[in-house]
């Protein structure tokens, strides 16, 4: 029985780790900055974490915006801080780029641009999903 | 009895902005606040713009746009939060879409 259970555990795809989505547009809600305390969170304790940017979302990561005219506290600049806890899988829907008019101009480094489908598949490689 | 319609939620997020122009009449006004902004990039705009002409006053709160990191148009008026309140007087109502 043990040597079945193994093999079916080995074809199954491998599932790990939590994804974390972001829907809203960055300023009219606190839904951005709960999503990044979250991540920051996960990151301290050494839980993999990857960001997907849908919908609104997308604009959480355009570059040259600026909070301090909204007198809000602009959390967008702590996203620079992804790679110092080991968040290194950031994922933005094409489709919502495109359906916005908006370039691949983004505040950091290292996102990946991926087609719906991709996207998709990215997302279910990991075993839990918090939508923000 | 012109409106001023203030509109504060992306059109691709919600279907507010829609509703919005299914209601509008000429002379009326509308201002993008907040999220509103993000309609400046919408396709609802571009056939706003064109099928108004001019007898429609669209506005857009130049603080909110910037922060938001938004291109705006020449076509647009760009106001401040001064302006809506003297907006607010010169038009009978007022319709928040949010």
């Amino acid at each position: 029985m043990t040597t079945i259970d193994e093999k079916e555990a080995i074809s199954l795809p491998q599932e790990n780790g939590l994804a974390i989505i972001n829907s809203k547009a960055p300023f009219s809600s606190t839904h951005g900055k709960d999503a990044l305390d979250i991540a920051l969170i996960f990151g301290s304790f050494e839980q993999n974490v990857s960001l997907f940017f849908q919908g609104d979302g997308v604009y959480q990561l355009i570059a040259q915006q600026d909070g301090s005219l909204l007198s809000v506290k602009d959390y967008l600049k702590t996203f620079s801080a992804f790679e110092f806890y080991d968040i290194e899988d950031i994922y933005v829907c094409q489709q919502s780029l495109a359906n916005r008019q908006l370039g691949e101009n983004f505040h950091i480094s290292d996102v990946q641009v991926l087609p719906s489908i991709e996207f998709g598949a990215a997302l279910n490689r990991h075993q839990h999903v918090l939508r923000f | 009895m012109a409106t001023l319609h203030l509109v504060r939620q992306s059109a691709f997020a919600t279907n507010d902005f829609a509703q919005c122009l299914s209601v509008l009449e000429h002379q009326d006004s509308i201002v993008l606040m907040d999220d509103g902004c993000y309609n400046l990039k919408h396709a609802l705009m571009d056939s706003l713009i064109k099928r108004v002409d001019g007898t429609v006053n669209i506005h857009v709160m130049t603080s909110h746009a910037k922060a938001r990191a938004i291109e705006t148009i020449t076509t647009i008026k760009h106001i401040e939060m001064k302006d809506v309140v003297e907006l607010t007087f010169n038009h009978s109502k007022v319709i928040t879409w949010q």
